[in-house]
């Protein structure tokens, strides 16, 4: 029986920010930028909360809804830096750690009872050395399973720690909205109560085989979720599995939807250059590029392309990346734009005969490059066609900006 | 029109167009074969637009004329029948009557009007004998890239210098060059792109017509023709700048050896079983007087082959993709090979080798990093 610690920082992008400016403590906090701009919310502190204001929402309701919060631009490098910070700490606790986006990581802390003591104990220990460490509050779930860990730091929220006793993961989960499920959202919800189930205990009374007709696979492992154990999607792959990447993504939602050609590619090869420099970061050569294009009605569209050889260069990421676009672009104003890499490949492979100085000299150019920006930050180096394409980085913290296990089985819409 | 033809002359020409018969209907016609009978010969002409194969051959003509009929279903038919005189008779409703001792059949035709007219061919460049261009074509058509969008090496060069023809193809990851003498009759710098299907068509044409003939080479500025015998291929040239060659052939390699042709191919293909299915990754390690081909698979097994070798320099070892090994070893006639490298990053070169070999083959591989 594996012992599973899920911990979960709380309002972490404020909790940041009231570090560096410690009069925001107490007060309502919305970062995602100026109250009157287009983007989203990506994070909200407790009060902001209580005025119904939470992240994903769009900047200008959260304003309608609690116009005297403090709104905040942000600053990525700063949760990074943080984030880093949980990580080590979460390391130096146990080896077996998974960081699932900024912002929270799964820790397999199975048999370590005799140096940390009985399940709880250790959560309230781990929880006191965050705290220490970093001066930020977080929420600990401790379960059987990675699942339940989750659901369950989310009702230990704000600042707690919760241990679901084994053997009692079923009665916990039964009264909870099947919406705390991770991996149901709105569609799937609204599909389910449909069919009259509205708490997790009236899925996990549901014939599996109904589930299964009714929703396909995607059922199975509601099923099994419903039961508490660790089933769909990313949750299938083993606990250090689930640490491999499938693909690299950056996308970008524009202040305002824009049908402007050159923007739209210096956009795009800002892009390109930030997925390439993250293959690089990790030692992966991408063989598929794709890009996703969405437009002011919210249609989106993917499209994708299988390089000859894999790459990590922005160049050759930038060149499938733009032509891709200039193929599928219907010359509508472009709402969110995103460059993904998928097909990864621990190494080049075939190398090429009719380029290659061409490509030795990019190779150098791009590791000189990355170098610089170590040193100097992310923008001090950049392709020239990347100039213009230039914003300043929104990040959420919902969606994870580190590596993505592909979600494997979960359908678009459900029912 | 009306004639009658033997079987075996019909259905062996039929088979010959069936490679340029177009096999999409875009344009229906396309899907047909013109049929054009006059004095004592018909002629048969098919066309893709792209290529087109004009044959000829005896026939007892009655009446003269032409009609189009669907290509396949006709070969298809034809087949089928005993070896006879078959008759042939298109009416002014464009059908096709075919009678063959008590089989009789109608097959729905076009007229030939709207038939596309193939392109002229003007004064010729060169007589190429037919053997020797098919054995170089035979030597360089595999490297030729499968990449659609990169239609410059969706072929092979072609160059005629005043005492060699020469012909290269890459895919950017290998290259293929073969070079013979030939008198060209003083024509020198003649350079054309010969897309791959054009190059897999005068293969089957110069099977039938024997090595020992010889094919009338002209061209014009957008297409070349080949005359092999009685028949006559026409492809559309490619366009656009084949790269340049000489820059990536290699002045000289530090190191070589010389391997029995067999032997290594036979100790490729077995260790290629445990390579990756997609990447075909091998390792060729050398090391004084032997070398070693490996591959592992983590999850399947690993294999390894060693050869005795005369070698003296430095261990050096180089991830190939045992395809491409592969395809210079089946191309090659000689009984020996010579494998020239430098190190694990630099482009590998592999030749006949021998003192009989008294022709220009040199195939050059870019190694995989592995």
């Amino acid at each position: 029986m594996q012992t599973i610690f899920h911990v979960d920082m709380d309002a972490f992008f404020v909790s940041v920010e009231e570090v560096f400016d410690p009069s925001l403590k107490g007060k309502a906090v919305v970062v995602g930028g100026p109250a009157n701009a287009r983007g989203v919310v990506s994070a909200a502190s407790y009060e902001a909360r209580k005025f119904g204001v939470h992240s994903a929402m769009p900047l200008r309701t959260a304003y309608q809804k609690c116009p005297h919060a403090i709104f905040l631009n942000g600053h990525r490098e700063r949760y990074a830096e943080y984030s880093r910070k949980v990580e080590q700490e979460l390391r130096a606790f146990t080896p077996l750690v998974n960081m699932a986006s900024i912002d929270e990581a799964y820790l397999d802390v199975t048999g370590t009872g005799r140096l940390h003591g009985p399940p709880l104990a250790a959560g309230h220990k781990l929880h006191e050395r965050v705290r220490r460490a970093t001066g930020l509050n977080c929420s600990i779930g401790i379960s059987t399973s990675r699942l339940v860990s989750k659901i369950c730091s989310d009702q230990a929220k704000p600042n707690g720690v919760l241990w679901v006793v084994p053997g009692t993961e079923a009665r916990f989960l039964a009264p909870l909205d099947v919406r705390k499920i991770p991996g149901v959202g709105k569609k799937t919800e609204e599909a389910l109560h449909l069919c009259g189930i509205r708490k997790i205990g009236d899925l996990a009374k549901l014939d599996e085989e109904f589930l299964e007709r009714r929703f396909g696979k995607w059922g199975l492992a509601l099923a099994g979720k419903s039961k508490g154990l660790d089933a769909g999607g990313w949750f299938d792959s083993s606990f250090i599995e689930a640490e491999d990447p499938k693909s690299i993504s950056h996308e970008h939602t524009f202040d305002e939807d824009t049908a402007e050609r050159g923007r739209l590619i210096a956009t795009i090869a800002h892009l390109s250059e930030m997925v390439g420099r993250r293959l690089r970061d990790h030692g992966f050569f991408a063989r598929t590029v794709q890009i996703k294009l969405r437009d002011e009605e919210f249609h989106t569209i993917t499209r994708a392309h299988t390089l000859a050889q894999a790459s990590q260069l922005d160049t050759e990421i930038f060149a499938e990346a733009r032509a891709l676009f200039e193929k599928n672009w219907n010359r509508k104003p472009v709402r969110l734009i995103g460059v993904h890499a998928s097909n990864l490949e621990e190494s080049e492979g075939q190398a090429n005969l009719l380029d290659q100085g061409t490509k030795d000299r990019w190779r150098a150019a791009m590791s000189a490059a990355d170098r610089l920006r170590e040193k100097f930050g992310d923008d001090s180096v950049s392709l020239a066609a990347g100039l213009q394409g230039r914003f300043r980085r929104r990040v959420d913290e919902t969606s994870t900006q580190r590596l993505e296990p592909e979600k494997k089985d979960k359908p678009k819409s459900s029912g | 029109m009306e004639f009658t033809i033997a079987r075996t002359d019909l259905v062996r020409e039929l088979g010959l167009l069936q490679g340029v018969v177009e096999k999409r209907t875009t344009i229906p016609i396309l899907s047909n074969v013109l049929v054009e009978a006059s004095s004592d010969r018909i002629t048969l002409t098919a066309t893709d637009l792209e290529l087109g194969i004009r044959c000829s051959c005896p026939a007892k003509v009655k009446k003269a004329g032409s009609g189009t009929i669907p290509a396949k279903r006709l070969l298809d038919y034809v087949r089928l029948l005993p070896e006879a005189e078959i008759s042939v008779k298109v009416g002014d409703n464009h059908w096709a009557n075919i009678t063959c001792g008590r089989s009789r059949t109608r097959i729905a035709g076009m007229s030939r009007d709207s038939y596309p007219e193939l392109p002229a061919s003007t004064e010729k460049v060169a007589d190429l004998p037919a053997g020797l261009l098919s054995s170089m074509i035979q030597q360089t058509i595999f490297a030729i890239s499968n990449e659609e969008s990169r239609f410059t090496l969706n072929g092979a060069l072609m160059l005629l210098k005043g005492d060699g023809l020469v012909m290269v193809a890459t895919d950017g990851h290998r290259l293929s060059m073969s070079e013979r003498p030939l008198d060209t009759g003083g024509v020198s710098g003649f350079r054309a792109l010969i897309p791959r299907k054009a190059m897999g068509e005068i293969l089957k044409l110069t099977a039938e017509a024997g090595a020992d003939s010889t094919i009338a080479f002209s061209s014009t500025d957008n297409h070349l023709f080949f005359q092999i015998g009685e028949r006559l291929l026409i492809s559309r040239k490619l366009t656009g700048n084949f790269p340049d060659y000489e820059r990536v052939l290699p002045k000289e390699h530090p190191h070589s050896v010389a391997l029995a042709k067999e032997e290594l191919k036979a100790a490729i293909e077995r260790v290629a079983q445990f390579s990756d299915e997609r990447s075909h990754a091998v390792r060729v390690q050398v090391s004084a007087g032997e070398l070693k081909i490996h591959s592992s698979l983590s999850e399947t097994g690993e294999s390894e082959d060693s050869i005795a070798a005369t070698y003296e320099g430095p261990n050096v070892e180089i991830g190939f993709n045992a395809v491409y090994v592969l395809d210079f070893l089946k191309a090659c006639g000689e009984p020996s090979v010579a494998f020239h490298f430098k190190d694990a990053a630099s482009a590998g070169e592999m030749r006949p080798a021998g003192e009989d070999v008294n022709y220009t083959y040199r195939y050059i591989i870019m190694p995989m990093r592995i």
